[in-house]
């Protein structure tokens, strides 16, 4: 016998996208709405002084529960499962794709275009900045397009900033200051940043967390959460293609199914886990999957590299007065018409490598506590060290792929995600291209601080990942339409990451959260609106 | 990890070399004395933990922390060690690396090694020359530790990751904020909760004293 939940909209995932979708639907419609979580709740802001603490002194995960041990994959996946989603670890950088991101075909002839603009984004973008409470400083216009101000002032440049400010417009290059999901005032009952640098667990409640989202829906009455509840399948309308019910698996009495049922179903579970539960749904109706008539879902999985070095400069300044602030640059986003292909963005910040206390000397002598002292001073007092990295985009490949693997399962049996990703052929044809050019800008810009490169890498995580559904105007190569409306099952949409079309040279979660708040305008068309 | 081998791994009396070789740990402790937050919070987990021998860890000390931090300075160090040591909880579940659908533990206990490093550090100077290793001469005790020393290095790494005691001590140390105000000689205050006013300016100079 199961249990049933009965909602007008079932929001599937509590992570930062579904959040803002219950908000916005919370605040427009009269409509009810459950959100499932296959998670519990962790360490609340109270907890969160202690749990920094013991990060800082041990390492330890600061977030306690923020997983299910048999629920996991293989591939660039984040292993949160929980109220809030990988937004509780987040680091909060919210800078918005370009607007060539959505023409990369027409104007540079690869990759593929958006069935949406930026100008079409625009206004999403600007109320999931409000939404989220972005502190962020205007780039020059042609590189930062935005139609309004931030609705925070930034975070303050520190000292070393400042200096690595002065620096780089000596350099010609433009950098301002990355846009951050933190508060520099109070806003929306929370607290301002105090720069205590460990962004990852904040202790004040000053960056954006979704569970202050959904603490404070569940307070007005506005929505039913319902946690540690996996859904494990999505199932059809007999005789139909709408989704009738959304079956799960209450943690905690797993004996007992639940059953939700609802007039629009909402996939809000990021970028794995979405496609991931479309295709465990497959029926006699949908034998590849739910959404998936095409043959598209899993596919295009997407995400971008990175090259990233660190820079010897002839400066004094002081790692440790604020290293979660950084600088951005947009200015090698929109290359010229002749150019060869290549879209990067860049960010600097205070680092000490190379500047660290150490055991052994150059020689590899032994070094002891005063000798320790001379050396480390030696090496600060000579100069210090930046960090550049440089996002540059991938073009995703058809064969970019999520699939069930069959040889991992949880304890229910249901085979996990595998996601193999792959970029296409003209990423890598480029890729030597794409490594030198970036070589040299870090080059250009060592030099005209009379530094010099210490080293650089590259990488080739796939970082802030997306795809999988992904949206287009055509149903034969894309899951979703613009709206995040599935193109086989009316009342099915999928939210955020997993419908990217490609994923920019830029941190990806302001753009999941803008996309998840169009699609919730588009949701909120079918619902009587609040009175 | 499965739920039984970590369970073994709590348990086990490790050795310090095992510790290193499970290698689990992430970056370097950053716990201090003068951090009341992390200090109060810290030191909280580790209920079984086993206290290091205090005389022979404040000898050791003498000879790995800067003397420059003069006697106070040294105590309030070791103090905070012994506190961080405390709160340590052996395989512990550490923070997810990034986009890595693993969860990741810390290594076993590496204390019961370090009781017995230090135990031994004693026994070899009553047998070598008769005394305790406090009595011993700077270059000597420096010599009695070079020696297990030999592996550590270049890097600091995280102590609990040490292989031996002394290494763990001078990581502990060298990480904490009040040893990067010491190298810059200036307020710079890292990781403690500072606000965003001062961000801007060249942090303050320290007094001369420590
Ligand atoms: C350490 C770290 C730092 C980061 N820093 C940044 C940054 O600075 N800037 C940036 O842009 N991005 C950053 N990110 C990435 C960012 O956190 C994610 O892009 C974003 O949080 C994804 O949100 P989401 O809603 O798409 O998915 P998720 O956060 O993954 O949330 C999805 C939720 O759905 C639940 N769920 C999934 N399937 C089911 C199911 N079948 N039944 C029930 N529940 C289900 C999951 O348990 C999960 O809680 C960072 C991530 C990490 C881990």
């Amino acid at each position: 016998m199961s249990r049933v939940v009965e909602s007008d909209v079932c929001i599937i995932g509590a992570g930062i996208t579904a959040a803002m979708v219950a908000e916005r639907l919370a605040e427009r419609t009269s409509a009810s709405v459950t959100v499932v979580e296959a998670g519990g709740r962790t360490a609340s802001l109270e907890e969160r002084s202690r749990t920094r603490a013991r990060m800082l002194a041990y390492g330890e995960n600061p977030y306690p529960n923020d997983h299910i041990a048999d629920q996991t994959g293989t591939g660039e996946m984040y292993r949160q499962m929980v109220v809030g989603g990988s937004g509780m670890h987040w680091g909060g950088a919210i800078p918005r794709y370009s607007p060539e991101d959505f023409r990369l075909r027409s104007l540079y002839g690869v990759g593929f275009d958006w069935p949406i603009s930026f100008d079409d984004l625009e206004p999403y973008y600007q109320e999931a900045e409000e939404r989220i409470g972005a502190a962020g400083e205007q780039g020059p216009p042609d590189c930062d397009p935005r139609s309004k101000p931030y609705p925070m002032p930034p975070l303050p440049l520190s000292y070393n900033l400042a200096r690595m400010r002065e620096w780089t417009d000596g350099a010609g290059i433009p950098f301002w200051t990355q846009p951050w999901a933190r508060n520099t005032r109070p806003y929306r009952g929370r607290n301002v940043c105090q720069r205590c640098d460990t962004c990852a667990v904040c202790p004040t409640g000053a960056k954006y967390t979704p569970d202050f989202a959904f603490d404070q829906l569940l307070a007005d009455g506005r929505i039913d959460l319902v946690t540690r509840t996996l859904v494990r399948r999505l199932a059809l309308e007999p005789g139909t293609d709408r989704i009738a019910v959304a079956q799960a698996v209450d943690r905690d009495s797993p004996d007992e199914p639940v059953e939700f049922r609802a007039g629009t179903f909402v996939l809000a579970g990021g970028h794995a886990w979405s496609s991931h539960l479309l295709l465990l749904s497959a029926s006699n109706r949908f034998p590849d999957g739910l959404a998936n008539r095409a043959g598209n879902v899993g596919h295009y999985m997407t995400g971008h590299w990175y090259v990233s070095g660190f820079i010897d400069l002839p400066m004094r300044l002081y790692p440790g007065i604020f290293a979660n602030n950084s600088l951005l640059s947009h200015r090698f986003a929109s290359p010229g018409p002749l150019d060869r292909y290549l879209r990067h963005d860049l960010r600097l910040w205070e680092s000490d490598v190379g500047r660290a206390p150490r055991l052994r000397d150059d020689d590899g002598s032994l070094l002891w506590g005063d000798g320790i002292m001379a050396d480390w001073r030696e090496r600060t007092d000579s100069g210090a060290t930046a960090r550049i990295r440089a996002y540059y985009d991938v073009i995703p490949d058809r064969e970019s792929r999520l699939t069930l693997d069959g040889a991992m399962k949880n304890a229910m049996g249901d085979p996990m995600p595998r996601i193999d990703f792959r970029s296409a052929q003209a990423t890598i044809d480029l890729e030597r291209h794409t490594h030198d050019t970036i070589q040299g800008r870090f080059e250009q810009l060592a030099r005209a601080a009379g530094g010099s490169m210490k080293s650089t890498r590259s990488s080739r995580l796939f970082e802030h990942p997306g795809g999988g559904c992904r949206m287009g105007d055509d149903p034969a190569t894309s899951v979703v339409d613009r709206w995040g409306r599935t193109h086989d099952h009316e009342n099915l949409f999928v939210v955020g990451a997993p419908t990217i079309v490609s994923s920019g040279c830029a941190n990806g979660t302001l753009t999941f959260c803008a996309l998840s708040l169009m699609s919730a305008e588009e949701i909120a068309k079918g619902l009587a609106t609040r009175g | 990890m499965s739920e039984t081998r970590r369970s073994f791994l709590k348990q086990s009396v490790a050795t310090v070399a095992a510790a290193s070789v499970a290698g689990c740990a992430p970056g370097a402790s950053r716990d201090s004395s003068d951090r009341p937050e992390s200090a109060a919070g810290a030191g909280s987990a580790g209920a079984s933990a086993m206290p290091l021998p205090g005389e022979t860890l404040r000898a050791v000390a003498e000879a790995v922390l800067p003397a420059e931090l003069g006697d106070r300075g040294r105590e309030r160090a070791v103090a905070a060690f012994e506190r961080w040591s405390d709160g340590l909880e052996p395989v512990a579940e550490l923070a997810h690396p990034y986009l890595v659908p693993e969860t990741r533990y810390s290594g076993p206990d590496p204390r019961p090694g370090w009781v017995a490093q230090l135990e031994g550090l004693e026994k070899e100077c009553a047998s070598r020359h008769g005394v305790s290793l406090s009595a011993i001469d700077m270059p000597v005790r420096r010599e009695l530790l070079a020696r297990p020393l030999g592996q550590a290095g270049p890097g600091m790494g995280s102590p609990a990751n040490a292989s031996h005691v002394a290494a763990a001590l001078m990581s502990h140390f060298f990480a904490s904020p009040v040893a990067t105000d010491l190298c810059y000689r200036r307020g710079i205050g890292k990781q403690q909760c500072r606000g965003l006013d001062g961000a801007a300016a060249e942090p303050a100079a320290l007094g001369d004293a420590p």
